[in-house]
C-alpha cells in the first residue's frame, strides 16, 4: 500500500493523469455566496472551551474556504482552536498514523475507514446525532460493526443533463421512471432527434462515462446492494444482470439513431464535447448523462446559458440509490473538543450550515432542505430520497480493475464480444478481491 | 612500446585507468545498474513487492511459479481458446503491434529517408527541402501526437475539424474514425512515427552519401551505368554500414515507443505497445511485479539491437 502512494506522490504528472480519470474529484460547482447564518445558541460545547483540534484534509482553495465557513460558528462559539493542514498526499496521513501521531480529525475517503479501523474512535463514542443519518450511511461507515466515520460530504453523479428550452420546443417532459425514460428516448427517435450524447473519449481513461452509465443502469435494474456486491466480490462481473445493463447501454451507444455518431462517435468524441453537443445550436443530441461538473463545462463554453432555463438536470429516473464520491470525517481522538465537533457537525445546525454554505451535499438529513443554490437543492432532494449511496465500482476495486473496466467497455462498444469482455473483467475482479 | 624511453612519471600502475573511470562508474551504478537489478528483483515479486510472485497463482489457472509475472507479461493478452482466436489476439496484442511498428516504421523511415537523401542531393533548394523534412524532429512526441489527433479527428456534426476527414467529406465520402477502427488505427499511428523520424534517417544517410568519392560515381557514369545501377550497385553497398546503424537505432527507438500511442489512443482499440502496457500495469494498476516483468521483457528485446549497434561501432573505430 505504502509503495503505491509513494509512487503517486513522487510522480506529480502521473497523479494529475490519474486525477483526470477519477471524475469524483471535480471542483465543486458555484460556491454559495451567502455567509452562514450566525446562531446565538444551538452549539453544545460539552466543556470543550479553549481546546485544540488538529486536522488533516485534502481540500484547498475554495473547498477549504467552504469548510472554514462551516467550522467557524463552532470554533467561535466554543473558543476552540483548529490547527488544520491541507494535503493531497495520503502518504503523509499514513506516515503519521503509523508513527502514532495522527491528527485528531481527518477528512478522507471511505477506504481509509477499513485501513485505520484499529486506530479510529467510533462515532457512537463521540456523541454523534445518529437520528440525522440514513441507515445506509451508517452501514457504509461501519467496519466490523463499529461506526467509524461520519459522512460529511457527498457528490452524486447519477444525473442526466438536458436543455429545458429544447425539451419545451419538442414538448417533452421529464421522465420519472425508467420506462418513461425509455419511452422518451423512442419518442425522440421517432421525432428524428438523437436522444443521447454518449461520447466517452478521455485519453487513456477512455470509457469512464460508459462505466458510470452502466452503474446507473444497475442502480435502476438491481439497486445499490447489487452494486456493493460487485465491489466486495459477492457478485461476479459476468452476472446476467450486468450483461443486461451492457446490452441496454450498447443498444444506445452503438447506434447512430440513438447516440451522436453511433459506436464510432461514442468511442471517439471527448466526454467534454459530448456534454456540449446537447447545448449547441442546433443541438446534436437531447440528453447527456454526466456528473455535477457538467454544469461548469456548459457555462464555460455557453456563458449565456443559465441553470434552470438554459441547462438543467434530473436524476436518472428509477434509480434505487445514487452513485458518487463521498468524504468522511474520522477521529483518532476522543478529547472534549473532538466530541463537541462531532456533535456539532452531526447536529441539525451542523447539517443546515453545511447545506447553506453549499459545500456539495451533506448526508446529514437535517440539511436536506437548507440549500441556497438551486442546483444543489435539487441534488439534495435526490439524496434525501435515495435509499443507498455507492462509490464508483472501478475506483473501489484495487489492482487494475478500474482501467480494465474502461478498456472493456471501450472494446465492447468498438465491436468486441460482450461475453468475452465480461468474462475477462470477472477474472480481473476475482483476482483483485481474493 | 619501448618501455625504457618512458619516464617514471608517465608510468601508470594498472589500477590507474579505473580511477579515471570511477566517477562514471559510480554514476552508472547508481542510475543504471542498481535500478536494473532492482527491476529484475521486483519482477519476481507480487504486486506490492511483499512476497514471491508465485503467491499470485490461482487454482485452476496456469502458473509459472516465480515466473508468474512473466507468464502474465507474455500470455495475458493472448486468447488461447482456439488457434484462430490466439492468432487474431496476438496481432492486436502489444507484441503483435510492436512487430507491425518495427516492420512498417523502420522500413518506412529508412526507405523514405534514403530516397530524400538521394533526391535532395540533386535539387537547387537542398538545404530548405531537408530542413522541412527534418522539422518534425524538433517537435516533442506528445506535441506530434496532439497535432495528429486533430488531423485524424472524427466529427459527428457537419463540420469536420480533422483535416483528413474534412478532405474525405469534401469529396462526398463518409468520415472515418481513424483512431478507433481496427486494424487501420495502428498504421495511422505508425504514420505519425514515420513523419517524425524520417528527418533523422535522412540526415545521417545524406552525410554518408556525401562521403562517397565523386570520381567513383563519375567513373561509373563514363562506363555507361545508369542512375539506378549507380544507386543500387555503388551507393548502397558503400553506405551499407551506415544503413545498418540507422536500422538498429530505429528498431531501438520503436521498441521504446510510448508517447504517440499514449497521447493518441491511450492504448485502447488494440493499439497497445509494450511500453504503454508497462505504464498501465505500473502506474494505473499498481501491479509493480507485472509492470517490471514487462519492462524486463522489453529490455531483453532491445539488447540484441544494442549489441549490434555497439559491435558495429567498435568495428568502425578499429578501421580508423
Amino acid at each position: 500500500m505504502k509503495k503505491k502512494f509513494l509512487l503517486v506522490a513522487l510522480l506529480v504528472v502521473f497523479s494529475l493523469v490519474l486525477g483526470a480519470c477519477s471524475p469524483a474529484a471535480e471542483p465543486p460547482e458555484e460556491p454559495a455566496v451567502e455567509e452562514p447564518v450566525q446562531e446565538e445558541t444551538g452549539i453544545d460545547c460539552m466543556g470543550a472551551e479553549g481546546g485544540e483540534i488538529s486536522m488533516l484534509y485534502q481540500w484547498s482553495g475554495a473547498e477549504e474556504e467552504n469548510l472554514n465557513k462551516i467550522l467557524r460558528p463552532f470554533a467561535q462559539a466554543c473558543n476552540v482552536t483548529i490547527n488544520a493542514e491541507s494535503t493531497r498526499d495520503q502518504a503523509l496521513l499514513d506516515t503519521r498514523v503509523q508513527a502514532g501521531t495522527p491528527p485528531d480529525i481527518t477528512f478522507w475517503n471511505v477506504t481509509q475507514l477499513t485501513q485505520y479501523k484499529d486506530q479510529l474512535v467510533p462515532m457512537t463514542d463521540l456523541g454523534v446525532h445518529e437520528e440525522n443519518y440514513a441507515d445506509y450511511w451508517k452501514t457504509i461507515g461501519s467496519v466490523d460493526g463499529a461506526w467509524l466515520g461520519l459522512p460529511v460530504k457527498a457528490d452524486p453523479k447519477t444525473l442526466i443533463w438536458y436543455s429545458p428550452a429544447n425539451f419545451e420546443d419538442a414538448g417533452y417532459s421529464i421522465p420519472t421512471t425508467w420506462e418513461e425514460l425509455d419511452a422518451l428516448v423512442e419518442q425522440m427517435v421517432a421525432d428524428g432527434k438523437v436522444p443521447w450524447s454518449l461520447g466517452m473519449e478521455s485519453g487513456d481513461a477512455t470509457g469512464w462515462t460508459g462505466t458510470d452509465f452502466i452503474q446507473d443502469i444497475l442502480l435502476v435494474t438491481q439497486g445499490p446492494e447489487f452494486v456493493s456486491g460487485i465491489i466486495d466480490g459477492s457478485v461476479p462481473y459476468n452476472d446476467p444482470a450486468v450483461k443486461e445493463a451492457y446490452e441496454i447501454y450498447g443498444k444506445w451507444a452503438m447506434d447512430p439513431v440513438y447516440t451522436v455518431g453511433g459506436a464510432e462517435g461514442t468511442v471517439s468524441v471527448g466526454f467534454n464535447d459530448a456534454i456540449l453537443k446537447v447545448f449547441s445550436s442546433p443541438p446534436e443530441a437531447m440528453m447527456v448523462k454526466q456528473s455535477g461538473f457538467a454544469g461548469g463545462t456548459i457555462t464555460e463554453t455557453y456563458s449565456d446559458l443559465e441553470y434552470g432555463t438554459g441547462f438543467d438536470f434530473f436524476g436518472v429516473p428509477g434509480a434505487q440509490g445514487l452513485q458518487g464520491g463521498s468524504d468522511w470525517m474520522m477521529s483518532f481522538s476522543d478529547s472534549p473538543a473532538v466530541k463537541a465537533l462531532v456533535a456539532y457537525l452531526s447536529s441539525e445546525l451542523g447539517g443546515q450550515t453545511w447545506a447553506e454554505v453549499g459545500f456539495d451535499l451533506t448526508p446529514n438529513l437535517a440539511g436536506s432542505t437548507s440549500y441556497v443554490d438551486a442546483a444543489l437543492a435539487k441534488k439534495g432532494e435526490l439524496l434525501a430520497n435515495a435509499t443507498g449511496f455507492v462509490p464508483d465500482i472501478g475506483d473501489s476495486i484495487p489492482g487494475g480493475f478500474g482501467s480494465a473496466e474502461f478498456t472493456g467497455i471501450t472494446d465492447f462498444v468498438n465491436g468486441g464480444d460482450l461475453d468475452t469482455v465480461l468474462n475477462d473483467l470477472a477474472g480481473v475482479q476475482a483476482e483483485a478481491l481474493e | 612500446m619501448a618501455e625504457k624511453a618512458i619516464s617514471p612519471v608517465m608510468k601508470q600502475k594498472k589500477h590507474v585507468p579505473w580511477l579515471y573511470l570511477l566517477p562514471a562508474l559510480i554514476v552508472m551504478s547508481i542510475f543504471i545498474v542498481y535500478p536494473m537489478i532492482n527491476t529484475i528483483r521486483l519482477s519476481f515479486l507480487n504486486e506490492d513487492s511483499t512476497a514471491s510472485a508465485a503467491t499470485d497463482c490461482r487454482e485452476g489457472q496456469p502458473c509459472w511459479g516465480a515466473f508468474e509475472n512473466y507468464r502474465y507479461a507474455l500470455t495475458a493478452e493472448i486468447d488461447g481458446s482456439s488457434f484462430k482466436a490466439g492468432w487474431e489476439s496476438f496481432w492486436l496484442s502489444s507484441y503483435g503491434n510492436m512487430i507491425k511498428w518495427i516492420l512498417v516504421m523502420v522500413t518506412g523511415t529508412v526507405v523514405i529517408g534514403l530516397l530524400f537523401a538521394v533526391l535532395a542531393d540533386r535539387v537547387k533548394y537542398e538545404a530548405l527541402s531537408k530542413a522541412i523534412i527534418f522539422m518534425p524532429m524538433a517537435i516533442s512526441f506528445v506535441g506530434a501526437g496532439v497535432i495528429w489527433k486533430f488531423m485524424y479527428n472524427f466529427g459527428t456534426s457537419e463540420t469536420q475539424i480533422g483535416l483528413i476527414n474534412a478532405i474525405i467529406t469534401a469529396f462526398g465520402g463518409k468520415p472515418v474514425s481513424f483512431l478507433s477502427t481496427i486494424p487501420v488505427n495502428t498504421f495511422m499511428l505508425i504514420i505519425v512515427g514515420i513523419w517524425m523520424w524520417t528527418g533523422f534517417c535522412m540526415t545521417i544517410l545524406s552525410s554518408a552519401l556525401k562521403s562517397i568519392p565523386e570520381e567513383l560515381l563519375e567513373a561509373a557514369r563514363i562506363d555507361g551505368a545508369n542512375e539506378f545501377k549507380i544507386f543500387f550497385s555503388i551507393m548502397v553497398p558503400i553506405i551499407s554500414p551506415t544503413i545498418i546503424v540507422v536500422l538498429t537505432t530505429m528498431v531501438i527507438n520503436v521498441l521504446k515507443l510510448f508517447d504517440i500511442v499514449y497521447v493518441m489512443t491511450g492504448g485502447n482499440f488494440g493499439t497497445d505497445v509494450i511500453a504503454t502496457r508497462m505504464y498501465t500495469e505500473m502506474y494505473k494498476n499498481f501491479q509493480t511485479g507485472r509492470g517490471t516483468a514487462i519492462a524486463v521483457v522489453l529490455v531483453l528485446a532491445i539488447i540484441p539491437f544494442i549489441y549490434m549497434n555497439i559491435s558495429r561501432f567498435i568495428k568502425q573505430e578499429a578501421e580508423r
